[in-house]
């Protein structure tokens, strides 16, 4: 426990910053929805003009995106963004760190094996991530009480706010079979964007092309679509378990590395 | 009892050389040397034997129980001084040390007062402050909280003043009155004659010689450089024990192994401007001591 709750020290900072901000965006959008929603026919007239592919490109959907849950699916794929970037940062950057900063030999000539090392500081990051989205949910979950029409679904908005959870969980991990991956990495930031966004531009471009069912499974931008969890009332089950499916591997293959490694000398 | 066996261990990085069929022991209650020149293999050695790195092939017990297989196990009794430590910048060395200390089954905390006060370490101060001497101290003192029965030191002289140097070998015969057996490395031959009762030589990878300090001190050459006011004739130099003599204007270089006084009952009759004597590094014993 003792390397837990030294990561979870670690990570205080960075958690907090990123559910202030995440709470901040939900709280700005959500706002915007009753100005929104009283000029929805002026709305609806303008993006009618904007070419269709961009409409898809970006998400909207003009019969759902006046209801308080499409308006929240269309913003929710920001949201959806900045979680992944998070995750991905905290997946890349836990274990790597020990190299990075050259602690690598202080810790690992611990009597500790590597996996105790490796759950803890997963586990930590898993922490995180949960505090980051049960700030959010709540900070959520206030605006919607505030601005939403009365009698929304509230269990399909918990679902799509779920969705940001089961993102990080899918980006952290790939994050931490990266940071195994990669021999010497300088900068988390720079790989965790890259791939971040290289991933989401993926995603918007199966969005706007034809017939993406199977390429669907190619970014995790595209296993949750927010507008299929309201009509249905559940994640769409192929990609949830594409989802499950990639954290798994990326789990096994992460461990199996971070236990076979050798940790050079700086 | 055997502290640490090696036997064959080899690892290699690709192409590149790492170590090859590296087979020593270590007794218990020893201080054994391990030295050789820089990038000899004496760092990939010990991270070996501390499973940083795994062996390509061979093996190494240490305890008498696998070094890969028991690593955890094995480790509650070592203490690992690298020659750079690095630390959590953002901590206060207290709290790095209590951290350290609670990787092993014991109390450590009175332990940890008396070494930072033997050591001179302000435990209140923030890591990332530090120079690098009292970082190093932070190493002495988080490598020794625990008491362990065998000390891994990979050439852990580097940073330390002489002063602090000399405590530290203080500490360490303390220690190893105790019972510590010892494990140190290093590239000067100097420190390593000061402290150690056998040593084992690494070059390139290979383990040339294991030999007791004993034996490596009646190899013992001194390198002399002395400058004179006027020319000095070879010939009066042809003495047994000298080798590598060379004159240049008016400079003589040599090494000596031998009686000292023959040395400076030859200097007397000189006129000298300025005189170094000096330990040979490493590489020139190594040549010599080989060359036979």
């Amino acid at each position: 426990m003792n390397m837990y709750f030294h990561e979870l020290k670690a990570l205080r900072k960075s958690t907090i910053l990123w559910a202030l901000s995440f709470s901040a965006i939900v709280v700005v959008f959500l706002s915007l929805f009753p100005s929104i929603s009283a000029d929805a026919a002026d709305f609806k007239e303008m993006l009618a003009s904007y070419p269709e592919s961009v409409r898809k490109a970006v998400g909207l959907e003009l019969e759902t995106f006046f209801s308080f849950l499409g308006y929240y699916s269309y913003t929710f794929v920001y949201i959806s963004l900045c979680g992944s970037v998070q995750a991905m940062n905290l997946g890349l950057s836990v274990l790597s760190k020990e190299s990075r900063e050259k602690t690598a030999d202080f810790l690992l000539t611990k009597p500790v094996k590597r996996s105790e090392i490796y759950t803890a500081k997963v586990m930590a990051a898993l922490t995180s991530i949960a505090a980051t989205n049960v700030v959010y949910q709540a900070a959520a979950w206030l605006m919607a009480s505030q601005v939403a029409e009365e009698g929304y679904n509230r269990m399909a908005f918990f679902q799509i706010s779920l969705i940001l959870f089961f993102l990080q969980l899918i980006f952290l991990f790939l994050g931490l079979m990266l940071s195994v991956l990669i021999k010497r990495m300088k900068a988390v930031l720079t790989v965790s964007l890259g791939v971040t966004f290289g991933f989401f531009i993926l995603s918007m471009l199966i969005a706007t092309g034809d017939g993406g069912e199977a390429k669907r499974f190619l970014t995790p931008f595209q296993y949750f679509d927010p507008l299929y969890t309201i009509s249905n009332g559940w994640y769409d089950t192929p990609y949830l378990a594409a989802g499950v499916i990639i954290v798994l591997f990326a789990f096994a293959a992460s461990l199996y590395l971070y236990w076979r490694n050798d940790i050079h000398s700086v | 009892m055997k502290v640490m066996e090696l036997e064959n261990l080899t690892k290699r990085y690709g192409k590149a050389r790492g170590i090859e069929d590296v087979s020593f022991s270590v007794e218990e209650g020893e201080i054994f040397g391990f030295i050789g020149p820089n990038g000899a293999g004496k760092s990939t050695t010990i991270r070996t034997l501390l499973s940083l790195i795994y062996p390509t092939s061979g093996s190494a017990k240490i305890f008498g129980k696998d070094c890969v297989k028991f690593a955890p196990e094995i480790k509650q009794e070592i203490g690992y001084l690298p020659s750079e430590v690095f630390y959590y910048d953002s901590m206060k060395v207290i709290d790095l040390l209590k951290y350290s200390a609670s990787f092993y089954k014991k109390d450590c905390t009175a332990r940890i007062t008396e070494l930072a006060d033997a050591m001179n370490l302000d435990l209140g101060r923030k890591i990332g402050d530090l120079s690098l001497g009292n970082k190093k101290k932070v190493g002495i003192v988080q490598a020794l909280l625990h008491s362990p029965k065998l000390l891994v030191l990979d050439e852990p002289t580097s940073g330390l003043d002489p002063l602090m140097q000399q405590k530290f070998f203080s500490l360490l015969r303390e220690e190893n009155k105790r019972g510590v057996t010892i494990l140190f490395s290093s590239h000067v031959l100097g420190e390593v004659q000061k402290l150690c009762s056998r040593v084992a030589i690494i070059k390139e990878g290979k383990i040339i010689k294991v030999e007791t300090m004993s034996v490596l001190k009646e190899n013992n050459y001194k390198k002399f450089r002395i400058e004179t006011g006027s020319p000095v004739a070879e010939d009066d130099f042809k003495i047994s024990g000298i080798r590598d003599f060379a004159v240049k204007d008016n400079v003589i270089t040599f090494l000596f192994k031998g009686n000292l006084n023959e040395v400076t009952v030859l200097m007397a009759s000189l006129d000298i401007r300025n005189l170094l004597v000096e330990e040979p590094d490493l590489e020139e014993i190594f040549l010599h001591y080989y060359e036979k």
